[in-house]
């Protein structure tokens, strides 16, 4: 066991390192998350569904702006990972993720504050022109962001397991098929969030069509997703460049210069 | 005069890498400017020489910055080809170096913000997770690989845009409407996809059955005949609504899991 919890706390380590030092690749996300825990843990297809049922729930939570958000990669990782120890559904990682989630943001909070202090260092580094010294100060935030996921999820693997395994043993039958219908109903708060994002009043069609699209034509994602970007060139190319060549015609047209003009290599 | 100082590829190589680390001292006060500064640093040795100049260039790029990283390296090439000026000609006012960081963060992280986090990890995801739900070890990797692409192109491409072009080069895609254009067609396709999640990933029916004169009834069976997955597109827009009244998130995905039990407690779900 100890052997797996320290590879889940690598996990954990390089998820939330991804939005830190590895550019935001994604590697954070449950989807992927949840692939890498079911490796360590000998279960990859539970890993993949649970991981898949976290990112529906979570795909409207995203990092943008200055404020941090729940730490969806410890509680993705022990969601999964307690789910597949105890044996149990979808609906466990579920119940498990989210207040693992919100209670491991503080975490990332302190060492964003702590973070203060490295930079101040930084700034006397500069005033001399210490290279070295800056570069430094950049690289030492990034282990603490490591640590603050590794060490709880390590300890909560190792310490919790089994009292996880047990508790969850306990729970009524009722309070389990009410978690289940849950756990059917939590995607669409990242539906909702992801709405709050794109929807308007002059775009809000086109979430209709792809919602009558997938229900009476049933086409799966990836085909709305093609005809999407069809319906996209169509819509605002070459409907809108008739319009401009008529409009630009009826002017007089002497404004050829536009398309091609960019040099991009 | 000595001859003039010039950025070469090996430099805009190495902001190119170090830029992924750009959040990696994220700090309240001044948030991804260490990681900023850090990225900069190849090209700062490279245009300065005297003491002096390094320091003030140090100074300037630990200035506060904040944007989405995957179009930071756009306003780093032209921070890069910005310093290349300030090295060059002693009456360049090296105050508008961040003035124009500042002024394109923002408008910059809307753009980049709505693309990459609004649209094409939607997508991606869309795809990845419908292929996942079946267990599908590929539907992660295809994730990775659909969100990828475009991201790295547009860093690659971004630097290089931003370091050749300089400030005018946004300016110029500003007034030609390109910009709008490409939100209006990613948004399209997102807005697609999320209907289309929707339908096929809100596994929502009810097992209600009606007894009327010894005929069964089926309420889920109705509700099919009026609109396919009906309740899935109700609870959505009833969460979004509940979001739009300011209602928080941790607030909701309790409230969800309790009215979850209760309905099916009831036999509503």
């Amino acid at each position: 066991m100890a052997a797996q919890a320290i590879m889940l706390g690598i996990i954990a380590g390089i998820g939330i390192l991804d939005s830190r030092i590895f550019g935001v690749l994604m590697l954070e996300r449950p989807l992927v998350l949840g692939l890498l825990v079911g490796l360590v843990l000998g279960d990859v297809q539970q890993g993949v569904i649970i991981g898949a049922q976290l990112e529906l729930i979570w795909m409207g939570i995203a990092g943008i702006g200055a404020a941090t958000p729940p730490d969806i990669v410890t509680g993705g990782v022990l969601g999964t990972a307690f789910a597949i120890i105890s044996g149990q559904g979808v609906e466990v990682a579920l119940v498990l993720a989210v207040p693992i989630a919100v209670l491991a943001q503080s975490l990332g909070v302190l060492v964003r504050i702590i973070n203060t202090y490295f930079m101040h260092r930084a700034d006397n580094y500069a005033a001399k022109a210490n290279f070295r010294g800056v570069t430094i100060m950049m690289w030492i935030p990034p282990i603490l962001f490591f640590l603050s996921v590794f060490i709880p999820t390590v300890l909560a693997i190792i310490l919790g397991a089994e009292q996880v395994k047990n508790m969850i043993e306990s729970v009524p039958e009722t309070i389990l098929g009410g978690l289940e219908v849950a756990g059917k109903l939590l995607p669409a708060v990242g539906f909702a969030l992801l709405l709050d994002m794109l929807f308007s009043k002059k775009m809000g069609v086109y979430f209709f069509l792809g919602f009558l699209a997938a229900s009476f034509l049933d086409l799966n994602i990836t085909a709305i997703a093609l005809f999407g970007a069809c319906i996209a060139i169509i819509v605002n190319l070459v409907i809108n460049n008739n319009s401009n060549n008529q409009a630009n015609d009826q002017k007089g047209n002497n404004n050829n210069l536009t398309e091609g003009e960019i040099d991009f290599e | 005069m000595s001859s003039p100082k010039k950025i070469t590829k090996k430099e805009l190589r190495q902001v190119f890498w170090r830029s992924f680390a750009l959040q990696g001292a994220f700090n309240y006060e001044r948030m991804q400017n260490l990681g900023y500064a850090y990225a900069m640093i190849p090209v700062i040795k490279k245009l300065y020489d005297k003491h002096d100049d390094q320091v003030k260039a140090l100074n300037r790029h630990l200035e506060i910055f904040n944007t989405t990283p995957a179009v930071s390296t756009t306003i780093m090439g032209i921070s890069a080809a910005m310093e290349e000026q300030n090295a060059n000609d002693s009456n360049f006012d090296s105050n508008s170096i961040n003035a124009v960081k500042a002024s394109l963060m923002g408008p910059l992280a809307g753009i980049g913000d709505s693309l990459f986090w609004g649209t094409f990890r939607i997508i991606a995801a869309g795809i990845g997770v419908s292929l996942a739900t079946q267990g599908n070890i590929f539907g992660p990797i295809l994730f990775l690989i659909l969100f990828n692409i475009p991201h790295l192109f547009l860093r690659i491409a971004g630097l290089k845009l931003g370091y050749r072009v300089g400030v005018n080069s946004l300016e110029r895609i500003q007034k030609e409407g390109l910009m709008e254009k490409i939100m209006a067609m990613t948004t399209t396709v997102g807005l697609m996809v999320v209907g289309g999640m929707v339908a096929t990933m809100l596994k929502l029916t009810t097992p209600l059955e009606f007894d009327i004169n010894g005929a069964k009834v089926v309420l889920q069976d109705i509700l099919d005949q009026i609109l396919p997955n009906m309740l899935p597109l109700i609870a959505t827009f009833v969460i979004y609504g509940l979001m739009k009244r300011k209602v928080s998130i941790t607030k909701l995905t309790l409230g969800i899991i309790v009215v979850g039990i209760l309905l099916h407690w009831i036999g509503l779900l």
